[in-house]
């Protein structure tokens, strides 16, 4: 025997970035990761369009941000239902768990990966901020355009830890897919049911209310009661996806 | 959880490099594996058979730390691999069923990839994946996707990723799946080479290629161990009995009618008797399996009856022969 590597497991940090990169890489690789940021920029690009880039119109990106929330609907579950889903139904869910890093660094890795793959279709959107720049007299307040950036962001977490949840109850991507979509639509339409719903509930049904979040963000206001909700409720999904793994082990 | 292990591991050749120790488990009312137990040393190579749903892959999937046992352990290099669980799979190198990897990555990156799970710094990497490209003989491929790949080439692929961080144990479910028949050679012989040094638990449906690469056979059935020996104690075991070659002459140059002075043996339950030129006799003498060696029973009885014996041996059983029994008789576990 020649050269022995020292034995030694990766850190935490090394095992969760090789696997975000890894995953982020394959989103790349693959004609899912292109289609889905055409549709995406494709869609964006018609609502810029339409909703803001009007003559005389204010030169703000309110409506951008507030229809990018729904384009995240179908947009979040495409990327997050390969995350665990595809691992499981191609059998390389074994070679991963069976790698020396834990459960938890690998529902982290792949929730960062997709996370970064949601960015990277995010920044040709600054396309758009730059062509208002260029277009409107006076310049678009700066504030507003940040915190639309930031929602789209903390949206996109939010979204995609149900996503990757939802991927590690199945093998089946339509299936992921489909069950992540409805999740969504029907987070997207709490608010509308809100006065619907008896008095009760109807505080809580207004505290899960996201596109009321959005839209506040979408205003340039920056509440931290959002931003700790949209964290929170991405670490409740996250949390909740380890778990699942860690007892799938065991079955 | 992320305690060193030595690189060179203090364990001598007697003391188990792999503990399995009473394992069970079970997928809902399906108990697949019912209390395994064996010791692997260094250097031994050991064929894990058994018929479809005995429970090996199960079985390996415990050992590889991809699912736990519901009872009983698994030491690996001395670490329990559900308590210590990063450690025990930082020791192990495996390779599951058919090879599932990353389609759209290039077999480079692929590898490069596991080296860095298995927390290899980046010389060390180049090193190991130049290596792992190097003894697999992935040359030619080594910038093609793994998805274009051919089922051999994927298979080796597999088996490269596996070997990066020089396992001391190394489990190989159908290594040679796939492989054509110059793969399957090179295979064997680079499996035998890894065995120097290492541990290597090799599960495969191709008897002839246990009987070949493994110096000892576990047999699983049912969820349980039914044997568990060299290949020639195994075949031995078998319940056809062993089988003898016994060629002899009498003396005085007489022919003889010899079935009778052997079937007298202890333990003798069929003589064939077949005559060759010069006088010389062939006997095949089949003997109970449960009795010790009768060599000597059966020289002793040649001397008697003053005959000159000129070949005493034991003809190999086949093991594939000896495993069908095995599994056929239901009292035969270990």
């Amino acid at each position: 025997m020649s050269t022995t590597p020292a034995l030694q497991p990766p850190s935490a940090i090394s095992a969760v970035s090789t696997i975000a990169r890894r995953e982020l890489s394959s989103f790349f690789r693959l004609p899912v990761g292109w289609v889905a940021i055409a549709l995406y920029l494709f869609l964006a690009g018609l609502v810029f369009i339409v909703a803001t880039l009007q003559p005389g119109g204010p030169a703000s990106m309110r409506e951008f941000f507030t229809l990018s929330g729904w384009l995240l609907v179908p947009v979040a579950p495409a990327v997050s239902m390969r995350l665990l889903s595809e691992e499981r139904r191609t059998g390389t869910i074994e070679p991963l768990l069976t790698a020396p890093v834990s459960d938890t660094c690998v529902v982290l890795g792949k929730y960062l990966g997709g996370m970064f793959f949601l960015a990277c279709m995010l920044l040709p959107t600054l396309l758009f901020v730059a062509i208002l720049y260029a277009v409107s007299s006076p310049a678009p307040d700066p504030g507003p355009i940040a915190a639309g950036y930031l929602c789209l962001i903390l949206l996109g977490m939010f979204y995609l830890s149900i996503g990757v949840l939802v991927s590690s109850l199945t093998s089946n991507q339509t299936l992921a897919f489909l069950g992540t979509f409805f999740a969504l639509v029907l987070i997207q339409m709490l608010g509308g049911v809100g006065e619907y719903v008896p008095a009760v509930s109807r505080d809580i049904v207004r505290h899960l209310d996201v596109l009321a979040r959005v839209a506040d963000f979408a205003k340039g206001v920056i509440d931290l009661s959002h931003v700790v909700f949209f964290l929170c409720g991405s670490a409740l999904f996250v949390v909740l996806t380890i778990v699942v793994m860690e007892s799938r082990r065991w079955r | 959880m992320t305690a060193p292990v030595p690189s060179n591991p203090p364990a001598t050749d007697t003391q188990p490099t792999l503990s399995v120790q009473g394992v069970t488990k079970s997928f809902g009312r399906v108990q697949a594996v019912r209390g395994v137990s064996f010791d692997l040393r260094r250097g031994e190579v050991v064929g894990l058979l058994g018929p479809n749903g005995a429970g090996k892959t199960t079985t390996i999937r415990m050992i590889t730390g991809y699912m736990p046992p519901d009872d009983g352990r698994i030491l690996v290099m001395g670490h329990d691999n559900v308590r210590d669980s990063l450690a025990a799979r930082r020791c192990i190198g495996s390779l599951p069923e058919a090879a599932p990897l990353y389609a759209e990555m290039a077999v480079e990156d692929y590898l490069d990839y596991r080296a860095r799970l298995f927390g290899l710094a980046r010389a060390d990497r180049r090193v190991a994946v130049a290596k792992g490209i190097d003894r697999c003989r992935l040359h030619d491929v080594r910038r093609r996707r793994v998805g274009q790949l051919s089922k051999g080439f994927k298979q080796r692929v597999g088996l490269a990723s596996s070997l990066l961080h020089e396992p001391p144990i190394v489990v190989l479910d159908e290594p040679t799946d796939g492989l054509d028949p110059t793969q399957v050679r090179d295979a064997r012989a680079m499996i035998r080479e890894l065995a120097e040094s290492r541990t290597m638990l090799i599960c495969s449906h191709v008897l002839s290629e246990i009987e070949q690469m493994c110096s000892r056979v576990i047999l699983i059935a049912g969820g349980r161990v039914r044997a568990d020996g060299t290949p020639q104690q195994l075949a031995a075991r078998s319940a056809d009995g062993q089988l003898f070659t016994l060629e002899v002459r009498s003396r005085d140059g007489s022919s003889r009618h010899l079935e009778a002075i052997f079937m007298k043996v202890q333990g003798v339950v069929d003589v064939l008797e077949s005559n060759l030129p010069d006088g010389w006799t062939r006997l095949k003498v089949r003997t109970r399996a449960d009795l010790s060696d009768p060599r000597e029973r059966l020289a002793a009885a040649a001397s008697d009856a003053d005959l000159v014996v000129r070949e005493l041996s034991h003809a190999s059983a086949s093991l594939e022969r000896a495993i069908v029994s095995l599994l056929e008789s239901p009292e035969a576990a270990a």
